[in-house]
């Protein structure tokens, strides 16, 4: 059983936001906002929008047929993409795999995680 | 010559396997849960770290909280599937995933204890890894073999576009 059912219990709402774990409605906005705050409450909508990439990096013990295998069975990527990938992490030392919302992000590296693959996520700048 | 693993037309797979081969595997597969549940630092390449950094540290420590039991249990629970039926001469759709999934857990420990990286070369037969690197390699093949059959019953097509 995923972890994640657990989870989306704990904190309501999807996508990871920093505030998950407050009270639900301890964070909604005041009806008027501050002048100086709304360059700061933008930047945070922004910041919140940025999808997070799932990363797999290179290992020196997985073998390249097994990690085709896994990025075409976890993410239904065809052979030649699955097998593209694999490439880039072998020569490039990594390469995005998936990217979305926090909170599918690190179902997607959990899912990684328990194929053995060394992945893992960062917000897209 | 064939492959000593293949799909048979009922969906079950068939392994064959040296008997001494099949022992030597549950043994291995017989010790690793309970490191697991320990934590030893030996399996610690079956945790990788989904936030890596010192600034999300946080998020780190949450990502572990919610993961690392699951994480335990799914390797123990492949790891004793390989032990119960380590000496089958055809296995479940399941049990086979199970085996793949105990196969590479053992790899991942004993690659890690060996300092394995690419290009290396395999000890001398007087060093006292040599034995271990022996197993890492058995090890290896059977992987290698293993997801040649499940690669082939993957479809080549599916999403060819990349996740950006």
């Amino acid at each position: 059983m995923s972890p994640w059912t657990r989870r989306s219990h704990r904190i309501g709402s999807a996508d990871g936001d920093p505030a998950a774990g407050s009270p639900p409605g301890a964070t909604a906005p005041p009806e008027t906002v501050p002048l100086g705050d709304l360059g700061t409450l933008l930047e945070e909508d922004v910041a919140t929008d940025r999808p997070w990439l799932v990363i797999v990096w290179n290992d020196p013990i997985n073998l390249m047929s097994y990690v085709t295998y896994v990025l075409q069975k976890l993410f239904g990527y065809s052979k030649d993409k699955a097998t593209a990938l694999m490439l880039d992490v072998h020569h490039k030392g990594r390469a995005v795999v998936s990217s979305g919302t926090r909170e599918r992000a690190e179902l997607d590296v959990y899912r990684l995680h328990e194929h053995g693959l060394w992945a893992t996520m960062e917000q897209s700048t | 010559m064939s492959s000593p693993i293949r799909r048979r037309r009922d969906g079950r797979y068939v392994i064959r396997l040296d008997p001494n081969a099949r022992i030597v595997l549950a043994d291995l597969a017989r010790q690793l849960p309970e490191a697991l549940a320990a934590r030893d630092p030996m399996v610690c390449r079956l945790f990788p770290p989904a936030y890596p950094g010192a600034e999300l540290a946080e998020a780190e420590a949450e990502y572990r909280e919610l993961v690392d039991t699951a994480l335990v249990n799914h390797h123990s629970r492949a790891l004793e599937t390989l032990v119960a039926t380590a000496e089958a001469d055809t296995l479940s759709e399941a049990e086979f995933h199970d085996w793949l999934d105990a196969v590479g857990s053992l790899r991942l420990v004993l690659g890690t204890r060996l300092d394995v990286h690419e290009d290396m070369e395999a000890p001398d037969p007087d060093d006292p890894t040599a034995a271990e690197y022996g197993l890492f390699v058995f090890l290896g093949e059977l992987q290698y073999l293993m997801v040649e059959v499940l690669a082939d019953d993957l479809p080549d097509e599916g999403r060819a576009e990349g996740p950006l």
